[in-house]
């Protein structure tokens, strides 16, 4: 009994140790307010010993739409040296601040990043920090984002890929409907990712605009198209699909792009690890276009994902999208086959015609003479 | 024997284009094949072939530049096009002696002269060649070529899909083209004297 007793008083001791780490702002912490106070304002400004102007503002409504605020993270759970403010100094909290480190809440991600070009660039002790990729006030969620903005949010800030890409035949396109990643990112796992383009608005629907333009909602979308409930969307459900926004006036393409899925192995990107073979992707079975799925996308930047058949690729639903050779039609091949069948059956019925017939020729060339 | 002489029937501008054209459409055949059927032909890398296909084409479509010019320089083009008074009678006569008379060692119903070099089933055949097949062919292969600078005139043909569906299809429509072509070139009053002709630029005539 007595011991029982001994062992819950240590626990209680410990979890009262240790709530502040799992439940922070359960702690008297410092608010973000009380940081907004001097960090709102935006010419709150100090200048470096190299004359150049340094930027201390902290635009408020950006910060809180980003994932971070989302997810309850507080400005001094990042900047975790502020223990508390001192409202007598002028700069009520130490004038250099440890740097933030963004592996303590993203270890996977962290220990990912080891492999890679990136953590290893200079060699000398210079690596390029998370947040030189990411941002850090504002980061949001990633999911949602096209190949464009993906690439513009990172890896153009920092490269010029017109320079290493000569080989690549339709350089541009790639570039526009593969995201960079998913060929330097060998190991991460991607997927067709298809949108709706409306071409009246002219623009992507999100998920609730194309949603409430079918008068459903998220948990009615997959029971209206999935009429077999087989949790993957195939070509004539598709189709239906098709038919259903055109009954709805909704006038517009599917938009399809090879994405990579968001998961920390997205950052082992090292020299020379990209695949140069065409053949991988441009082949019927090749796996790029294994996993096909419709985006429903959410104002939060996340997305409601559906499987779709990776053989409705193969058809003229997906106008505006062909994968030279890979998503090619089959169709087309059986027509051409039949053409040559018949093209090479009249030559060959023809020529063994003239062979047999050959004797009567020759009766009558032997009766000219 | 006695009533045999050549004629001078193909100029050596038509001998140039057309073993230019031969050797190029054969060639853009083969990588064409390479290039959509990466999974079951492996005469190059995809990468090669592509290479290839794309030079050849503009090959092609430079020496189609030499047909026009010949052809519309001087004037010669018409031969492409029938008499329409003689049209429909000659066509019928000419599948006849394809189908029936040759076997039999009947002459042939039409007579090659420079001014009128084909008959009405190969003027048929080759209007729609040069001046439907070949241009659409061209073209879409242009289009091909570069997706993304070329994107709005893709988007007003339909999209990627369609422009790339026309290539296909006429893809293997020359792919059979050119073996029916090759075959009705041995129905000469030898089997290779239309060759022989397309190489010195006279044939026989009886
Ligand atoms: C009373 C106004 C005031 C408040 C409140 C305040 N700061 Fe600051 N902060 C400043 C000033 C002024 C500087 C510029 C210091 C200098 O001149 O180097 C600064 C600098 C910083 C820096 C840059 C430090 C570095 O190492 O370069 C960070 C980060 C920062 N503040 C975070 C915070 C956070 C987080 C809070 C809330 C917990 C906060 N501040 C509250 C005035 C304030
Ligand atoms: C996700 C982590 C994170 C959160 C949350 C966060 N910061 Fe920062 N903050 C950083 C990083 C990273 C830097 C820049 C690099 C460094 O100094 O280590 C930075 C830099 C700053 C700077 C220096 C000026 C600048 O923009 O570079 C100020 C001021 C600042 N933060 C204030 C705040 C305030 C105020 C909040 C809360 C509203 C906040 N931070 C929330 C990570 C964060
Ligand atoms: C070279 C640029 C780059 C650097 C440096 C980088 N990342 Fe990323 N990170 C990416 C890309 C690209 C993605 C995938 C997003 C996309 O494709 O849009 C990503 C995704 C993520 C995600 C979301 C994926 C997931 O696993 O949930 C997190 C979190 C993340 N990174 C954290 C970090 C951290 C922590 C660091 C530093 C250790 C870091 N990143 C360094 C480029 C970078
Ligand atoms: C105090 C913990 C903490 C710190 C420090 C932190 N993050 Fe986060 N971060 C989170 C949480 C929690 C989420 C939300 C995770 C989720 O929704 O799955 C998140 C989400 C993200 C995402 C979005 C992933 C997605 O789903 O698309 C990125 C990118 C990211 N963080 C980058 C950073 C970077 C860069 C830094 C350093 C500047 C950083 N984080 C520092 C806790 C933290
Ligand atoms: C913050 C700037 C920055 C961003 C963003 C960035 N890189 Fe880099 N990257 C570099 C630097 C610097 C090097 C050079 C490393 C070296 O030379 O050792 C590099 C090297 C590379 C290399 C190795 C080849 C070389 O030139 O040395 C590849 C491949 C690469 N990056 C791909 C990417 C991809 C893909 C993305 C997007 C996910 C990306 N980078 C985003 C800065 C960046
Ligand atoms: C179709 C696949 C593919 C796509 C898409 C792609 N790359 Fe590459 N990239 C390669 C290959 C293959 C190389 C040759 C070097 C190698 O083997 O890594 C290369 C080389 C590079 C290099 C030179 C580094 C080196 O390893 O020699 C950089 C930097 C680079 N790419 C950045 C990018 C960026 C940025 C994007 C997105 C805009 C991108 N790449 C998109 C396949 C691709
Ligand atoms: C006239 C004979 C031609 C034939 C038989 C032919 C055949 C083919 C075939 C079979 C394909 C693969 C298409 C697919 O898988 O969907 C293809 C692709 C292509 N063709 Fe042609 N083609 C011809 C002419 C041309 C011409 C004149 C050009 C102009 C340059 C051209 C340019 C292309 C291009 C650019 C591609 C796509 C390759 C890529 O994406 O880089 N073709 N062709």
């Amino acid at each position: 009994m007595k011991k029982k007793k001994y062992t819950s008083l240590v626990l209680g001791i410990f979890s009262l140790l240790i709530a502040p780490l799992i439940f922070p702002s359960l702690c008297p912490a410092v608010e973000n307010e009380e940081c907004m106070e001097c960090h709102a304002d935006d010419t709150l400004a100090r200048t470096k010993s190299e004359g150049m102007k340094e930027n201390l503002f902290v635009n408020q409504e950006n910060f809180e739409n980003s994932v971070h605020h989302a997810n309850d993270i507080t400005c001094v759970d990042c900047h975790s040296d502020i223990e508390k403010l001192d409202w007598d100094n002028e700069i009520p909290h130490s004038e250099r601040l440890a740097a933030v480190f963004c592996d303590k809440c993203h270890e996977e991600e962290a220990e990912a990043y080891v492999d890679s070009v990136h953590k290893k660039a200079g060699g000398k002790g210079i690596t390029i920090p998370c947040y030189a990729c990411h941002g850090y006030h504002y980061v949001t969620h990633l999911e949602a984002e096209s190949v464009l903005e993906r690439e513009n949010g990172f890896c153009l800030k920092c490269h010029n890929p017109n320079k290493f890409h000569e080989w690549l035949p339709q350089m541009e396109t790639h570039f526009a409907y593969v995201e960079c990643t998913v060929c330097h990112a060998p190991e991460v796992p991607r997927y067709i990712n298809l949108r709706f383009f409306d071409l009246a608005k002219q623009k992507f629907l999100d998920g609730n605009e194309l949603l409430t333009a079918m008068g459903t909602d998220y948990d009615g979308f997959m029971p209206l198209v999935d009429t077999d409930s087989s949790g993957i969307i195939d070509i004539k459900e598709f189709e239906n699909f098709t038919y259903m926004l055109l009954a709805k006036d909704l006038r517009g393409t599917f938009h399809a792009e090879l994405v990579v899925a968001i998961e920390p192995v997205v950052h082992h990107v090292n020299r020379g690890a990209a695949n140069r073979e065409c053949e991988m992707c441009h082949i019927p079975t090749s796996l790029f276009f294994e996993n096909v799925r419709f985006a429903l996308n959410k104002e939060d930047g996340t997305t409601e994902h559906h499987q779709v058949d990776r053989k409705v690729l193969e058809t003229y639903y997906l106008k505006h999208f062909y994968a030279l050779g890979g998503t090619r039609i089959r169709l087309l091949d059986q027509i051409g086959l039949a053409m040559i069948a018949a093209g090479a059956g009249v030559v060959l019925a023809h020529l063994f015609m003239r062979i047999l017939t050959i004797p009567t020729r020759k009766k009558k060339m032997d009766h000219k003479i | 024997m006695d009533n045999k002489k050549l004629i001078y029937i193909h100029p050596l501008p038509v001998r140039i284009w057309h073993w230019i054209n031969a050797v190029g459409m054969v060639m853009l055949v083969v990588t064409g094949l390479q290039i959509r059927f990466a999974d079951i032909v492996s005469l190059f890398t995809l990468e090669e072939a592509i290479t290839l296909h794309n030079y050849i084409g503009f090959v092609v479509i430079g020496n189609y530049g030499l047909w026009v010019a010949f052809y519309f320089g001087t004037g010669k083009i018409k031969i492409y096009f029938p008499t329409p008074k003689t049209f429909l009678p000659n066509t019928i006569k000419q599948m006849k002696y394809y189908g029936v008379d040759i076997f039999k060692g009947d002459p042939n119903p039409h007579h090659m002269t420079p001014d009128n070099k084909f008959n009405s089933l190969q003027q048929q055949a080759y209007v729609g060649l040069m001046f439907i097949f070949m241009p659409l062919q061209m073209i879409t292969g242009l289009l091909l070529w570069r997706v993304n600078d070329f994107e709005k005139y893709i988007n007003m043909l339909g999209g990627i899909k369609i422009v790339d569906t026309i290539h296909v299809l006429l893809f293997f429509f020359f792919s059979i083209f050119i073996v029916v072509h090759s075959y009705l070139a041995t129905l000469g009053h030898t089997p290779l004297a239309h060759f022989k002709a397309m190489f010195t630029g006279f044939e026989e005539s009886h």
